[in-house]
């Protein structure tokens, strides 16, 4: 027997928490998911084709990629608005090259050249420079466009060359019934999960995202952590930039001006990382990136416009919101300042 | 005597544990009644379930003779109960004067008016505040004198403080004690929780204590003494083992070690100025000042979390190495650990277990500890050691630290610094807002630190504290360390003299 557990401190008696069955947001959306995918597969006549299931997975590969680039980011307190400007001209950065008469492998590593020089500057802002992650990011992803749109191709889409059927491969191909990109997906999902989970590193994320002061004085080197964030982010959205580019065999630059980064933080959001930070992790970026999934395709099958796909996902997330308010409600005590 | 505020039987319970329970409280007119008790014993529970923060869940609530429920604090600002808290619970974006009139704002406000109110109104109650400062720019001291008039200010006829002079310096205590005796005459009713038991003996008619949610003795001031509160407090005899009279002067002072750290010259804006002094290992240096002295920067600019000038910054040896940490991580490496004061602000982690909290210092403590793999068996053995080592109690292994009280807080933010193996530790404030029996437990391991040979300092504004501990005393005044005493001719009174003359 603990000698600690025989003498208990009051106060810490009626801080003591129910253990058990605890009803999460991340529960609640996983069961949505469910609920959802019985529902199309009973329901839309073509939901439940191959067809459909595969483009529902590889559209789910895309965003589920940048949400863990973007899970990353808000674990340690910061938001990331560039992985969609990031990911769309770091691709057309290869692609314009590679039509240019550059080897396309040679050609990706330049276009990744792109994204890690991006990265270190955007980290290096909100690190050393101190400025908010959203406006370092908001600002970053602007100029990252405009050089796309200005400097670096003169159109919107950049067709790849042919006879690269090796890189369609990953947008196309699939390996035992299953599409390459999912296993992509799945592949940087475990790496990173144990990434966060099990390596200092991964710890040294959530410790600053908690608390950077605490972080800085308990000797963890904050900055130096922060720029790998953004790396690691930037890294997130070129893999999601080269899935992209392999299933349509181009890239569209015009992607930066639609929703998806709003959809990218609905997922992380959703599937309950709080951007306060220091909570979260990859489990609940794939429940996440589920229910978004499935909705955008569902909604895409019934053909319902644009406009009101936005309203039904805004929608979707306030509800989240308010049923994880009523499930966890503030704690009285700890919510509370000063002593008990 | 007919009882402004009383609780009969009452009990307060969250998810069914209660905070206190079956507790009979009385108020009377005029009365300056001390509440006293270990951390978690329940009194500020209490006083909020009087000023209206929470309502009882059993057990009744009389207001001058009704019985009342108060759903919220303005509801009991309204019956003339006025609470004013621990942390403080003004608007730091506004002035001083608009804090003090706030709520009770025209449609059109005249800033210059308030201002002019304010003064008057200030003046009156002897605190120098300037009304047209923000508050954001004051210090603690003076965020309490501003939290206090306001609570004068709403002609409140019960006013509760929760340990209003943990953050006072002695000057501003005095004035603070003056204050009450005023409203005293006012006829005013006063509730104060305070952990400086002199100062409930000093100031107070009535004392009731509370220990572990129960009432264990409500009676007249004068039927009390310090051992006797003490005794009360945690149930057993403690004096002897905190502060005990004449206790500096019996103890064995621990010799000078190795010269291990050396400051001299350092500089950083205008609250450390040309300071000098040396630190050594195997003994407890106890650096005493009041607020402002410069004391917490000096060795925060030491550990690397902050930076001294650039220019003319003035030169940090350690281990007779010239030193200059940007940040606190080398620092850290190199051997030099600081406890912060601001425990919830910048000591642990907060959505972090016990465990995973030590860990992160153990993590921390070399180059490239990020690129380790982590285990949890690691973290929960090395955990469980530093729980025993320091007695952390916990029901709950998994709890979060920020469930647990002060004083147990207090020890993981030990034990996360000390998990890095330090070779000068720098405690800041190390037992403010921590309970008796903590006290006690984190003084004693104080000791043992140095007796293990480590070069400890303490920083503290609490007298009786430097002088239990030190086995060298100096002394900060206006950014400067200004003397150096030895525990055993030094005395209150003289420490005092050297930081504020």
């Amino acid at each position: 027997m603990n000698p600690a557990v025989e003498k208990p401190h009051d106060s810490d008696v009626a801080t003591r928490r129910d253990k058990g069955f605890v009803i999460t947001q991340e529960l609640i959306v996983a069961v949505a998911a469910a609920v959802l995918f019985v529902l199309f597969s009973v329901a839309l006549d073509n939901f439940l084709t191959p067809g459909n299931l595969v483009a529902l997975v590889r559209n789910v590969a895309v965003l589920g990629l940048l949400s863990i680039g973007m899970a990353v980011v808000v674990i340690g307190r910061g938001v990331d608005l560039s992985l969609v400007a990031v990911m769309a001209v770091s691709l057309t950065v290869s692609i314009v090259l590679a039509n240019k008469g550059y080897g396309f492998g040679e050609a990706l590593v330049i276009g990744l050249g792109f994204v890690l020089v991006v990265a270190l500057v955007l980290g290096f802002l909100v690190a050393y420079v101190e400025i908010p992650s959203i406006f370092a990011t908001l600002a970053v992803a602007s100029i990252v466009y405009g050089l796309g749109r200005g400097v670096i191709a003169d159109l919107d889409v950049n067709n790849i060359p042919s006879d690269l059927d090796w890189f369609l491969f990953i947008g196309r191909g699939s390996v035992l019934g299953i599409p390459v990109s999912i296993w992509l997906f799945a592949f940087t999902a475990l790496v990173l999960y144990l990434f966060l989970r099990r390596t200092g590193i991964g710890r040294f994320i959530y410790a600053l995202g908690d608390n950077l002061e605490t972080a800085r004085i308990t000797g963890i080197p904050v900055r130096p952590v922060i720029v790998l964030q953004y790396i690691i982010s930037g890294l997130m959205a070129f893999l999601a930039g080269a899935v992209t580019a392999a299933s349509v065999a181009s890239m569209n630059m015009r992607i930066v001006n639609s929703t998806v980064i709003y959809d990218v933080l609905l997922v992380v959001v959703l599937g309950g990382i709080g951007l306060t930070g220091g909570r979260g992790g990859v489990r609940n970026v794939v429940v996440g990136t589920a229910l978004i999934g499935l909705l955008l395709n569902a909604m895409t099958i019934m053909d319902i416009s644009y406009t009101v796909q936005n309203l039904i996902k805004s929608a979707v997330l306030l509800l989240a919101l308010i049923v994880d308010a009523l499930l966890n409600p503030r704690d009285e005590q700890t919510a509370q300042q000063g002593d008990i | 005597m007919t009882a402004v505020v009383e609780l009969r039987d009452a009990t307060k319970a969250f998810r069914g544990v209660p905070a206190f329970e079956n507790v009979d409280f009385a108020l009377g007119r005029g009365e300056v009644h001390a509440l006293l008790g270990e951390n978690g014993a329940g009194k500020s529970t209490l006083t909020k379930v009087i000023a209206g923060v929470h309502t009882l869940t059993a057990g009744r609530l009389l207001v001058d003779g009704e019985e009342t429920t108060f759903r919220n604090p303005s509801e009991a600002l309204a019956k003339g109960i006025a609470m004013v808290y621990q942390e403080n619970s003004l608007v730091p974006s506004m002035t001083v004067a608009q804090n003090i009139y706030l709520g009770g704002e025209k449609a059109f406000n005249r800033l210059r008016g308030i201002y002019i109110a304010a003064q008057q109104f200030l003046q009156s109650l002897n605190f120098h505040v300037d009304p047209s400062a923000l508050v954001a720019s004051l210090g603690a001291a003076q965020k309490q004198m501003v939290e206090i008039a306001r609570a004068v200010h709403h002609k409140a006829k019960v006013i509760v403080f929760d340990e209003p002079t943990a953050t006072l310096t002695p000057e501003e205590k005095r004035y603070f004690f003056n204050l009450i005796a005023n409203l005293k005459a006012q006829g005013v009713s006063v509730i104060f929780i305070s952990h400086a038991l002199e100062e409930a003996l000093e100031i107070s008619d009535r004392i009731t204590i509370l220990r572990d949610g129960k009432l264990i003795a409500s009676d007249l001031t004068e039927n009390f003494d310090r051992e006797k509160i003490i005794r009360a407090m945690v149930g057993r005899e403690l004096t002897g083992e905190i502060y005990g009279q004449g206790r500096a002067a019996t103890r064995t002072v621990r010799p000078r070690g190795r010269k291990v750290l050396s400051v001299e010259n350092l500089s950083m804006g205008s609250i450390v100025r040309n300071t000098s002094f040396s630190i050594f290992s195997g003994q407890v240096t106890g650096i005493f000042g009041l607020v402002g002295s410069g004391r917490t920067e000096t060795l925060k600019v030491v550990a690397g979390v902050l930076k001294r000038d650039f220019f003319h910054g003035g030169e940090v040896k350690f281990e007779g190495e010239p030193v200059r940490f940007r940040v606190p991580a080398p620092a850290v490496r190199n051997g030099i650990v600081y406890v912060t004061e601001e425990r919830k602000a910048e000591g642990f982690f907060e959505t972090m277990g016990i465990a995973e909290n030590i860990y992160m210092g153990d993590l921390a403590r070399v180059r490239g500890g990020g690129l380790k793999v982590i285990s949890m068996s690691d973290a929960v053995d090395l955990a469980e050691q530093w729980r025993q080592k320091l007695n952390i109690r916990a029901i709950d292994p998994n709890a979060k630290v920020i469930e647990l009280s002060g004083g147990n807080q207090q020890k993981v933010v030990i034990a996360k610094a000390l998990v890095q193996k330090p070779k000068l530790v720098i405690f800041d404030e190390p037992t403010r807002g921590v309970d008796v029996g903590a006290i006690a437990e984190i003084h004693h391991f104080i000791n043992d630190l140095a007796d293990q040979g480590i070069a400890v300092v303490v920083i503290s504004s609490y007298l009786p504290e430097v002088l239990a501990v030190s086995d060298r005393i100096l002394v900060a005044r206006q950014g400067k360390i200004v003397e150096e005493m030895e525990p055993k001719s030094a005395t209150e009174e003289a420490i005092m003299y050297a930081a504020v003359h």
